[in-house]
């Protein structure tokens, strides 16, 4: 190998370090503050997924329950790099699942509040923006599918 | 770029770690549920809550605090849908009576006095009463904006101490 390859190829390596903690401190982050209120607030959240007229009754409070604490486990693994393959293709399904059940009801005409970040109602109605934001959240998280960094991180 | 076998090598992992992430989630949901004060139950009872939610996801329900608060500010009309016996035995006070059995021939009588922008609420009693919700349904069809329900109302009301009328001689208010 030549020198002048081998130090072009150390720099481009640290650059994609760099991209990929910070998608993984960004995604994590996202997850983690998003199932903050919906973990202290149960049955709001419950209502939030009533709202979306998706799920049959019998799975809504199962849903609140445990949706919030699969966000903060998946939030904190991206943050430490601990299971990533996981990690990343479950939050991948997540946004798909999220994105999909907004445009859904966007689509359907339903008037609802997000509860995407906050169990309040009124905070944060459904738009094509609310949209445009969680489909963003999918640009790092198919970054990190793709990316070669993953055996470089702790929990491997 | 990694080499496509060492990609799908790496994502195969994900297909115990997947299960793996969901099963300690849910323990955790589960047991810190368990631990609150006031545990959600693992499946609710969402037909109640059902028959007030609008085709376009409107709710019609208000919660005691905020009728009571709109009580205070005089900021709405109260409209009880049971019978008139019912009625004069007792009702919110300064609410209208609009038994749902007579709509037909109460209504202009009953809401003459009121505007399409007036607040209303409509009650009944008991929580499976669906007058007051067929009251409201009714009343937005007639084009009254803003009707909401005070579910099982008579009942929470009083239990809230709130203010009362009543016609029915000798009977407390």
């Amino acid at each position: 190998m030549k020198p002048v390859g081998g130090i072009e190829k150390k720099q481009s390596w640290i650059w994609k370090g760099g991209f990929f903690l910070a998608s993984r401190m960004f995604l994590g982050g996202i997850f983690i503050y998003a199932s903050l209120d919906k973990i202290f607030k149960p049955g709001l959240f419950a209502e939030a997924v009533y709202n979306y007229q998706i799920l049959p009754d019998i799975l809504i409070n199962l849903t609140a329950l445990v949706l919030p604490w699969l966000e903060l486990v998946l939030g904190l693994m991206l943050v430490a790099g601990v299971w990533l393959p996981g990690a990343v293709m479950l939050s991948i399904l997540l946004l798909l699942i999220f994105s999909g059940s907004l445009i859904f009801n966007m689509v359907r005409g339903i008037n609802i509040n997000c509860g995407c970040f906050s169990t309040e109602p009124s905070t944060d109605p459904i738009t094509w923006w609310t949209v445009m934001r969680d489909s963003t959240f999918l640009i790092p998280a198919f970054y990190l599918l793709f990316a070669n960094r993953t055996e470089k991180t702790a929990g491997e | 770029m990694m080499e496509p076998l060492r990609l799908i090598h790496k994502w195969r992992r994900a297909l115990w770690q997947i299960p793996a992430i969901i099963m300690v989630a849910g323990a955790l949901a589960l047991s810190s549920n368990n631990l609150r004060k006031e545990s959600l139950p693992l499946v609710g009872d969402w037909s109640a809550v059902e028959s007030l939610t609008t085709v376009s996801g409107d709710r019609l329900d208000i919660s005691i605090e905020d009728a009571s608060r709109l009580f205070r500010d005089r900021a709405v009309v109260f409209i009880d849908a049971r019978s008139a016996a019912d009625y004069e035995r007792g009702h919110i006070q300064g609410a209208l009576n609009l038994p749902w059995q007579d709509v037909d021939s109460l209504f202009l009588q009953a809401t003459a006095g009121l505007l399409p922008g007036t607040p209303i609420i409509t009650y009944c009693d008991g929580e499976t009463c669906s007058l007051s919700h067929d009251l409201a349904v009714f009343l937005r069809d007639m084009g009254f904006e803003n009707v909401r329900v005070l579910v099982n109302g008579w009942t929470v009301w009083q239990d809230a101490d709130l203010p009362v009328d009543s016609l029915a001689e000798g009977a407390s208010t």
